[in-house]
Parts: C-alpha cells; sequence; structure tokens
C-alpha cells in the first residue's frame, strides 16, 4: 500500500467477499430445485432465491469494481483518497441498501422486473452511491492533476453505469418498451460500459505486473473501448428480437453481436502479448493468473458461447432456454467476477499481514477449483440446454416432460456448482485468514517480495 | 496507429453506433403502437401487468423468451389454453400438476380472482404482439405436439390402462376439478386421445390437431354443414366422443364413407362421468 487511504480498498473487498459467499449459497439452493421436489416451496420458493441470486451478483461485484477502483485512482494519480469519510459512509449505505433489499425479497417486496427487481427506495440510494463514488473519485483526480488514460476508460464506465441505470427509474405503460429500456441498463451494462470498467482494470493490472509500456498498453486500450461500443451498443437488439419490435432489429442485431467476440479476441490478446512481450516484473504470479484467466474466460464465456446463440435463426430456437443460463454463468464470471478476484488478489499482499506476494498454496488451489467448477457448470447448462431446445422446440415434447428427461444434466450441475463454490469458499478463507494491516510502503520495496524488480 | 489516433477511433465508432441506435429507438417507437395493439393496451391490461409483476412470476416463467427458466413460457398460453382452465390453474395449481412426479409445482399465489382475471388479460394481449413469429412451434406445458412423444415404456407396450400415464402427466385421485381429470383421461383413456390427436395447433396426425377445437365447434354448430344433434359445445365435444362419425372432419385421412376412422368404443369403455370430464376439458382448449 503506498497511500493511507487505499485501506478503504479492503473494507470494500471484505463487503464483496461475504456477499459472493452469500450468492452461492442462493445459487446452490436454486440448483438444487431444478432437481425437486422442493421442501422449501412454501417458504422459499425459486423465485425468491432466483432474485437473491443474481441481485447478490450485481450488488458484489459492484461493490468489487468500487473497492477496486479505490485501490487503484491514488497508485494512477498518486495521491490520496479525496474523502476517506464519503468513502466508508458511502459503503455503509450501500450495504444497508444490499442488505434490506435482500431481506424485502424474502418477503417479495420488490418490482418483480428482471434484474432490476430492486424496489424505488433501493433504486434512489443506488443512484445516491454512484454519484456520492463519482464525486470522491473526480475529485481525489482533480486535486492531484494527474489523470491517466486508463483511470479515464474506468471512470467513464462507472459514470455510464450510473447513467444507464436512470432508465430503470422509469415507468412504461407498454410492457415490450419496458424490456427495451431495462436492456438499455442490462445490457448496455454488461455488454458496454462494465466492459470498459474491465478494460481499465485490465490495463492497470498488465501495467502493473508486466512493466509493458503504459502508452502502448493504452493505445490498445482505447482500440479496444472503440470495438466493445461499435459492437456493444447496436448489439443491445440481439435482447429485442422476440419482444415486438420492427424486423430490421434482427439482422442489425445479428450483425453486431456477431462482432461483439472481436473485441474480447482483442482483450485476451492484449493481455497474452503484454506479458509475452514484457515478460513478468512482478512476484504476483496469482494475480497474474486471474488477470490472464479473465481474458482467456471472457473470450470464452461471453465471445464464443455468446456467439453460439446470438445470430436470430438461431437464437428463434435457444431463446429462452438454458443454453442462456449457460452463456450467462460461463461470461458474467470471466468478465466481471474474475477481474474483480484479480484486482483482489493483486491488493492484497500489501493489505493483510503474513502473505507472500507469489500467493499461496490455497489461492492456486482456489483458482484452479473455481475454473473446473465454471466450466463444468457451463457444460451442465449446455448440455440441459441443447436437450431442451431439441426435445421441447424441435420435437415439441411439453416443458415439464422435457424437464424430467434433462435430470442427469442438473446433477451434473451441482456437483460440478459444488467444486466452484469449495474454490470459493478457499477464496474467502484466504482472504480473512490474515489481519489487514494498513502501513505504508515505499513502492519497489515491499518486504514479502525481495524478488520485486519493477520500477513504474 | 498513435495514441491519439486510437482514442479518436475510441471516439468516433462509439459515437456512431449511438447516434445510429438512438436513431433506430426513435424510429421504433412510431410502431410500437401498431405491434404491439396499443388500443388494447386497456386499465385491465396494465393492472394485469401489475399483478405479474406483483407476484414475481418473471423469475420462474418466461414472457417473449424473458425471465427464468424454472418454468414454462407464457407468451402464447392464452391461445393454447382457455380462460376457464387458466382460472382453475391458477386457483390451484396442484390440482393439475403433481410436485411428486414432474419434480416442480408453482406453490399457490393466493390471487383473487380480480387479479386473475386481470393477468389473464395481460397474458392474453401479450398473446397478440405482433413478435416476428416466436416461437416458431408451440411450446406445450406437457404432453407431446407429435403424439406418443411423451409416453412412458408401459403405453409403448399396450394399448394401455385407465392407471397407467405418461411419465408427465398427473395422477389423480378422482376428487379434482373436472378439468384437471378430463386431461389425465385424454391421455390415459384405451386408446389415448393423445396417441392420435395433437394439442398443438397445426399438428395433424391420425387424427386432426385439437387446438383450438371449442373455437371451431362453436363456429360448426351454427353452420349448416353441421348434421348432429348438439347445441353447443360442450354437447358436440360429447357427441364426437359417444358417435365419432355424427360429424366427420374434411379429409380422406379422417374418414371414408361418412364413417369416421375414430375408435367407436369409447361410448362403452368410458363412464358418462368422463366422458364429461373430457368434455370439460377440450372446451377449455380455445
Amino acid at each position: 500500500m503506498r497511500y493511507r487511504s487505499q485501506a478503504v480498498a479492503y473494507w470494500y473487498f471484505a463487503v464483496a467477499m461475504v456477499l459472493f459467499g452469500l450468492q452461492l449459497v442462493f445459487g446452490l439452493l436454486s440448483a438444487a430445485k431444478y432437481l425437486g421436489p422442493d421442501p422449501l416451496l412454501n417458504i422459499l420458493p425459486f423465485d425468491v432465491t432466483k432474485v437473491i441470486h443474481t441481485n447478490l451478483l450485481i450488488v458484489w461485484v459492484l461493490t468489487g469494481f468500487m473497492g477496486a477502483t479505490y485501490w487503484m485512482v491514488p497508485d494512477e494519480s498518486r495521491t490520496e483518497l479525496y474523502s476517506t469519510k464519503l468513502a466508508y459512509i458511502q459503503l455503509g449505505l450501500w450495504v444497508v441498501m444490499g442488505v434490506t433489499a435482500v431481506i424485502g425479497y424474502l418477503f417479495r417486496y420488490g418490482t418483480g422486473n428482471k434484474l432490476l427487481e430492486q424496489p424505488l427506495p433501493h433504486k434512489i440510494v443506488i443512484v445516491i452511491v454512484m454519484l456520492m463514488f463519482l464525486y470522491n473519485v473526480i475529485m481525489t483526480i482533480r486535486r492531484s492533476g494527474r489523470f491517466t488514460t486508463t483511470e479515464g476508460v474506468l471512470l467513464l464506465g462507472v459514470a455510464g453505469a450510473a447513467v444507464l441505470y436512470l432508465p430503470a427509474l422509469l415507468h412504461y405503460e407498454n410492457y415490450t418498451v419496458s424490456i427495451i429500456y431495462r436492456w438499455w441498463t442490462i445490457h448496455l451494462w454488461v455488454e458496454g460500459v462494465w466492459e470498459m470498467i474491465q478494460g481499465g482494470f485490465l490495463a492497470y493490472l498488465l501495467i502493473r505486473l508486466s512493466g509493458a509500456d503504459r502508452e502502448v498498453l493504452e493505445k490498445w486500450l482505447y482500440v479496444i473501448v472503440g470495438l466493445v461500443f461499435i459492437a456493444g451498443i447496436l448489439g443491445t437488439a440481439h435482447h429485442y428480437y422476440w419482444v415486438g419490435v420492427p424486423q430490421y432489429w434482427l439482422p442489425i442485431g445479428g450483425f453486431f453481436s456477431a462482432l461483439e467476440p472481436v473485441a474480447l479476441v482483442g482483450m485476451a490478446m492484449y493481455a497474452y502479448s503484454a506479458i509475452r512481450r514484457s515478460g513478468l516484473a512482478h512476484p504476483n504470479t496469482l494475480a497474474l493468473h486471474w488477470t490472464i484467466g479473465s481474458a482467456l474466460f471472457t473470450l470464452f464465456g461471453a465471445g464464443l458461447l455468446g456467439l453460439a446463440h446470438t445470430w436470430p435463426s438461431v437464437n428463434k430456437w435457444t431463446h429462452g432456454t438454458l443454453v442462456t443460463a449457460m452463456h450467462g454463468h460461463a461470461a458474467f464470471y470471466g468478465a466481471y467476477a474474475m477481474i474483480v478476484l484479480a484486482m483482489i488478489t493483486f491488493a492484497l499482499p500489501s493489505m493483510t499481514h503474513d502473505r507472500r506476494e507469489q500467493g499461496s498454496a490455497v489461492g492456486y488451489w482456489s483458482f484452479w477449483l473455481q475454473l473446473a467448477g465454471m466450466f463444468g457448470m457451463t457444460l451442465s447448462f449446455a448440455t440441459a440446454g441443447i436437450g431442451q431446445v431439441y426435445l421441447e422446440r424441435i420435437l415439441g415434447l411439453g416443458y415439464l416432460d422435457t424437464q424430467l428427461k434433462i435430470q442427469v444434466h442438473f446433477l451434473m450441475l451441482i456437483a460440478t456448482a459444488t467444486l466452484f463454490s469449495i474454490g470459493v469458499g478457499l477464496f474467502i478463507w484466504d482472504f480473512f485468514r490474515t489481519r489487514p494491516r494498513f502501513e505504508i510502503v515505499a513502492e519497489g520495496a515491499p518486504p514479502a517480495a525481495p524478488a520485486r524488480v519493477a520500477v513504474t | 496507429m498513435n495514441k491519439r489516433q486510437a482514442r479518436l477511433f475510441a471516439i468516433a465508432s462509439t459515437g456512431l453506433a449511438t447516434v445510429a441506435f438512438l436513431g433506430l429507438t426513435l424510429h421504433s417507437h412510431t410502431k410500437f403502437d401498431e405491434l404491439t395493439n396499443a388500443q388494447n393496451n386497456t386499465p385491465q391490461v396494465q393492472s394485469g401487468r401489475d399483478v405479474w409483476h406483483k407476484y414475481n412470476c418473471v423469475n420462474c416463467h418466461t414472457l417473449f423468451g424473458e425471465g427464468a427458466y424454472y418454468a414454462p413460457d407464457l407468451t402464447k398460453i392464452t391461445q393454447l389454453r382457455g380462460e376457464q382452465y387458466l382460472k382453475a390453474y391458477m386457483r390451484d395449481p396442484s390440482a393439475f400438476y403433481d410436485e411428486q412426479r414432474h419434480r416442480r409445482l408453482m406453490p399457490k399465489q393466493n390471487l383473487s380472482e380480480r387479479e386473475i382475471t386481470d393477468l389473464i388479460a395481460f397474458l392474453d394481449w401479450v398473446s397478440k404482439v405482433d413478435n416476428q413469429g416466436w416461437p416458431p412451434r408451440p411450446i406445450l406445458v406437457t404432453g407431446a405436439s407429435i403424439p406418443g412423444t411423451d409416453f412412458g415404456p408401459a403405453q409403448g407396450t399396450s394399448s394401455g390402462t385407465a392407471s397407467t400415464l405418461p411419465p408427465g402427466a398427473r395422477p389423480v385421485t378422482g376428487t379434482e376439478n373436472p378439468i384437471a381429470l378430463g386431461a389425465a383421461a385424454f391421455r390415459s383413456v384405451a386408446p389415448a386421445c393423445n396417441a392420435c390427436h395433437s394439442t398443438a395447433p397445426g399438428v395433424n396426425m391420425a387424427g386432426p390437431s385439437l387446438a383450438g377445437v371449442a373455437a371451431r365447434a362453436e363456429e360448426l354448430i351454427g353452420s349448416p354443414e353441421y348434421k348432429g344433434q348438439a347445441k353447443d359445445v360442450k354437447s358436440y365435444l360429447i357427441e364426437s366422443i359417444r358417435t365419432p362419425s355424427a360429424y366427420v372432419v374434411p379429409g380422406t385421412m379422417y374418414s371414408a364413407d361418412g364413417t369416421s376412422f375414430m375408435p367407436n368404443t369409447y361410448e362403452h369403455d368410458l363412464s358418462a362421468e368422463q366422458i364429461d370430464q373430457l368434455a370439460e376439458y377440450l372446451s377449455t382448449l380455445k
């Protein structure tokens, strides 16, 4: 830790860890319900566990984004945060919002609008928290006078996320129109501005880990951002196909979402070539695993598996089946969960006691168990989904009859999800294993890393 | 390419994509009223939409294929199931499906009668939205578009008995709603109705599809082609089961010399009560 105020990040990460663990509890519960019968049918039905599962995901990933930003901005701008007090108030407000939302969901207090289930008071708090966050970060950068491209991309991503949440606050008379604008938030988050956030973190990590030339990396970061938006903005149309829109959205959605993987290929090549060309200049090889892993798993989950069912003539058959769950799990994990875990892994040795820079054996076990588990989960959803498409959509077998015939894939889902959960459990344990330490260590001489050679 | 050019590329491409996207969105707004029959988006439909949200339906079901994948898609449900069926179902889902057999069940939602009616109005509005013809084939809740696909091994080997139901059919005790009992009988009488008849629109096999049979019957009874005795939909259906040749559906694959190919054994083999329940069920196929 080079700046005292970076300690803020630790508490954001700690909250993110707890919520991540909780997310898996509700995920496993939901998976068990696919196997059924469900002893909790009248206490905690599927719709409740599923809402909590997806909402906790959004909340913990955003918590991680905010923590990672509070870690990164002092490093990039070479200054203390504008206000640590504001950052803590923000975290407190955020946690209260998250916890009350989850408790509310248990009693079906929510809007019942997919992924935007947060009740209006909670939505308003979310906007307030995002504004506090932006204000704090912008003031920090302004005061320092040093504003890097990496920061700029990250900041625009965060600001974009706040702006794109606004359509979710409005009421629409027409259900079709309300779906259109729901995707302005959800799609343009995950296939637009959040990719800027991921790109920003990726650039930061690569600059730190590889010691590659900042000018070169930031140039390519711009190219990636351009590619993300060329494809991502008009690619929103792949959510429009069957909800009651004019026909032209079909070819537009097909063409531009087929281009979406280009940016992800770019991102993976970017990460690989940075390390390839400049070598490793930092002892934290575990963080490197997470960084490269994130770029590659994004290419697999978001790029390849997204492409697999995005074309209208394919999507016509696969839409609304477990094929979507296959893509959703792999994409979200690779792009957003893994980049947050990369930032945490990178920052952790300098904010806790007794930790080697290289990462612990537990850390590596966690990495590979999570990867294997998520890969297995993706395959389980894929095989279940493909079976469902053929039986239900093509052959015309009833929904319930089909679900009975694909039970074996749900068994596989639970087995691999257990593996994944063990991996995450190890990560969380590794995080809390040692006490936090908030002392300033001069760059270039961390006591735990004598092999350190990079000078930035 | 230098860094400045790269930045220009990022800004220009984002700008162009945004302008195109906003332009198309604006244009779409001029089409939504027509595509979604906005004139039919009445206060009742809106209040049905609120019911849909209030009970968090979208986190198990899908609508337009959007939502969760734990329960069937409901985009076209009002075109597959009549209002009476949907009302009876929403009052008590367990009368129609069995958790032990299907391994999942919709919990009873305790909807008021008003909420049920509004929700059906909303779902009916949804089913008429011009959504590029999705789904390309009907998505059934249970059963099969192609008759027999859902049969269990026991049914494949014999002509079937009243006690052998396909794996996906709810076992009945005899005290359920008559529509539910009729739905079970449809798959379990011997020979099973669904061995020849599909309930999916357009799937004509050994017998014609029974999707929309109630609406067709109503039209038929009033027309001069019809020479039978029935005065209403239910009595027409009962007549068709008892004496299949009273009216034959046109087509050389269904009849010859005015005699239907459908077995005429049901009159003896089924009880009056069973036939009544079958007619109850069939008259919900709007």
